[in-house]
């Protein structure tokens, strides 16, 4: 066992020495989920506005017309539906958040004084951001709304008439009801004073900002259903992970190439070690690398880049079977290439076009039906989809096993290949 | 120590090795001799369970002959210097004498204690942490063969130890070899340099196409195969050259006709056996 470890220790040793191994296998990997990670959250994010769903379940003038102000407002894509509708769009993930006025808002809305007008917001947890730049939408647009109210002297003065009306007709004189009405009385006053001063917007801003937040907001979650990755990061990183294995499986074919050509790969066959042994090493080395990198970079991926899987358990069965099938691969490979060049050669040569197809270059929901399908036969389709279920696809553990078990099948059968062909002569 | 039985070995229609019998006696450096494409190398890594034969058996250590060198365990007795240098070209002399002593068992003090002492067998104590890639080409092939040796192997095979180095590491490996016998290994040393196998080699076997031409001491090989010596006379301004097996005869015989200024013998060489048994045909 000790000799299959100081093998493999020699191999990643010797890996990590190679500036265009290391490159390929952690540094290219990590350049290429940032990249691609920040090219997509800016095509994401860009000018488009975010799809709203507006739930108007008050229906009165006041609602009405915080709906056109918010319409005006810009940023939101609003559209009006149902209450069971909107809240199906933001399950299915085609908005991004629900807005709902319930009955009663228009009135808070007239009469600012007596109750904060308030709006409940339905988002699914990975909208963060949207939720988030809806939340300030609501907050301007309601600003400008009581503004617009403070303005209006006459719309004022009818609201405090009913509010006093409805304050002598419901208590007994009290002094608290006195005190009471004379809030009213100085409110109604401060519209006057704003308009005789002829304050600008700002100002009255500053003067009735006394008052509080303009607009309550509730938020409740909804867990949409996946269809897209929740940000572009969490498509990105798996992607980075695959390049891992497809650098590591090559750099290793190539090392085991080198070591034939070199004549250590005889030198290890003469010493007192089985073939099995020295396979067992190489399958060690590759294994240990494409586990440890990949690892390191979701563990980047999670705390910088907000990557969130949904299941760590899968992932790591993912990550592991993975790692079997290039590592299986690699061996494969190895065989096939004698030389280092003929190794470099065959090992991108096939892993280019099979990434391809298999999504490790255009993420594979990016991708048209037939061409998904047609990925079926790249074993990177197969660890992207391990990847992703367990990292935004929200796979069980039944989902997972077909991935895994295609994995594991392509790893074994590719090792066996590769064990038996195992020669320590070029020729 | 090692036995090749009737050993054979085809690539192809190519017989590389034919029939080949030969064994070791204790303590002895025995000479593989041959041109290019002799079958040297094939013998060897038979030798050492690279290669399975086609025919015959290879057996090492022990008084009956019973092990195999296929048998990974075995291979533990056996060191080779490989005729191609291998070895790890990033890691420095002393990581690769660590890593294959590892492999071989070795480790803890054990293990420092061997590394220091072929660092100090290889004359690369002072380099031991440079890269081996940057070493010259003596300095590879002095630590090509003490890889062979790190485990200190009771048998070691050389390939063609001195390939590609300049007249003074080759020297030093000669050195090194006679050091190696004087500690009581036997060793195989395969070359196609005559004079090499005349200074280290207690016998030879000489090989061509395959076959054992010959197996003997160098001494009786020379006295076999090695044919008449050479005598050089100069008398007055006349120069001849005698073949002659008894030079003082023909030079007493020489001195009754004319006046002897200068004579010179050369006697029959290794050189001389090889190129009578392998014939002077060119080779690859
Ligand atoms: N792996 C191999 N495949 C095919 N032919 C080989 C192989 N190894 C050696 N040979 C051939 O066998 C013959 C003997 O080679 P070798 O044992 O290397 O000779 P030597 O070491 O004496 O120069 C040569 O003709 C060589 O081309
Ligand atoms: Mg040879």
């Amino acid at each position: 066992m000790s000799k299959i470890v100081a093998m493999a220790a020699k191999d990643i040793w010797i890996l990590f020495r190679d500036k265009l191994g290391f490159f390929f296998t952690v540094f290219f990997p990590l350049m290429m989920a940032i990249f691609f990670g920040a090219m997509f959250a800016n095509l994401s994010r860009g000018p488009a506005n975010i799809p709203v769903a507006l739930v108007d379940e008050d229906r009165t003038a006041g609602s009405e017309r915080f709906v056109t102000r918010l319409e005006a407002a810009g940023g939101l894509e609003l559209e009006q539906l149902p209450r069971e509708q909107a809240l199906e769009q933001v399950r299915r993930g085609q908005t991004a958040v629900m807005v709902t006025l319930s009955p009663g808002f228009g009135a808070a809305m007239d009469n600012p004084f007596q109750t904060t007008p308030r709006v409940e917001l339905a988002v699914d947890p990975t909208q963060f951001a949207a939720a988030g730049m809806t939340r300030g939408i609501l907050l301007e647009t309601a600003g400008a709304e009581l503004q617009a109210l403070m303005a209006d002297s006459a719309r004022i003065q009818a609201t405090n008439d009913r509010n006093r009306r409805l304050i002598e007709q419901f208590t007994p004189p009290s002094a608290a009801r006195d005190d009471f009405l004379t809030f009213i009385e100085l409110s109604s006053r401060v519209s006057t004073l704003v308009e005789q001063l002829g304050l600008d917007g700002n100002a009255t801003n500053a003067v009735t900002g006394g008052f509080g937040p303009p607009l309550e907001i509730g938020q409740t979650e909804v867990q949409a259903e996946r269809r897209g990755p929740t940000n572009s990061y969490a498509s990105s990183f798996p992607q980075a992970m695959l390049w891992v294995l497809i650098g590591g499986s090559v750099s290793f074919s190539m090392s085991i190439a080198i070591e034939r050509s070199r004549g250590t790969l005889m030198r290890l066959l003469v010493s007192p070690i089985t073939t099995r042994h020295l396979l067992a090493a190489k399958g060690l080395a590759c294994l240990t690398t494409t586990l440890v990198t990949s690892t390191a970079l979701i563990t980047l991926g999670i705390t910088v880049f907000r990557v969130k899987p949904t299941s760590y358990p899968l992932l790591a069965l993912a990550l592991l079977c993975a790692s079997i099938c290039f590592c299986g691969i690699m061996m494969a490979l190895s065989v096939i290439g004698k030389t280092e060049q003929a190794a470099a050669g065959v090992g991108w040569g096939l892993a280019l076009p099979f990434s391809m197809l298999g999504g490790g270059m255009v993420p594979l929901f990016l991708m048209p039906e037939w061409m998904q399908r047609l990925g079926n036969i790249s074993p990177m389709k197969w660890t992207l989809m391990a990847y992703e279920g367990a990292i935004w696809r929200g796979f069980t553990l039944t989902e997972m096993l077909l991935p895994c078990a295609v994995l594991l099948t392509i790893g074994v059968v590719a090792f066996a290949i590769g064990a038996r062909n195992l020669r320590w002569h070029t020729g | 120590m090692l036995l090749f039985d009737h050993v054979s070995k085809s690539f192809g229609d190519l017989r590389a090795v034919d029939d080949l019998s030969f064994e070791l006696e204790a303590g002895e450096v025995f000479g593989l001799l041959g041109p290019n494409g002799a079958g040297k190398t094939t013998a060897i890594n038979m030798a050492v369970g690279l290669l399975e034969p086609d025919e015959g058996v290879v057996r090492f250590a022990g008084e009956t002959f019973d092990r195999d060198p296929r048998e990974a365990e075995n291979r533990q007795a056996l060191g080779l210097a490989p005729q191609s240098i291998a070895l790890y070209e990033e890691m420095s002399s002393a990581d690769n004498l660590r890593f294959f002593g590892r492999l071989h068992g070795l480790k803890g003090p054990d293990l420092e204690e061997r590394v220091a002492a072929c660092l100090d067998f290889a004359d690369l104590t002072d380099v031991r942490k440079k890269s081996v890639s940057k070493y010259s080409g003596g300095m590879k092939r002095r630590l090509n063969l003490a890889v062979a040796i790190i485990h200190d192997p009771d048998l070691v095979l050389l390939d063609e130890p001195t390939v590609g180095v300049d007249p003074q590491s080759r020297n030093a490996i000669f050195d090194r070899v006679e050091q190696l016998r004087d500690d009581g290994k036997q060793i195989v040393y395969t070359t196609h340099y005559m004079e090499e196998a005349q200074r280290l080699c207690d016998r030879v076997a000489i090989m061509d196409r395959g076959r054992l031409m010959a197996l003997d001491t160098v001494r009786a090989l020379i006295e076999a195969y090695g044919g008449p010596g050479k005598l050089a006379v100069r008398t007055g301004d006349k120069e001849s050259i005698h073949d002659t097996t008894d030079p003082l005869g023909t030079l007493a015989q020489l001195q009754e006709r004319e006046t002897v200024e200068h004579f010179q013998y050369r006697p029959p060489d290794l050189e001389t056996v090889f190129l009578n048994l392998t014939g002077r045909a060119l080779r690859d």
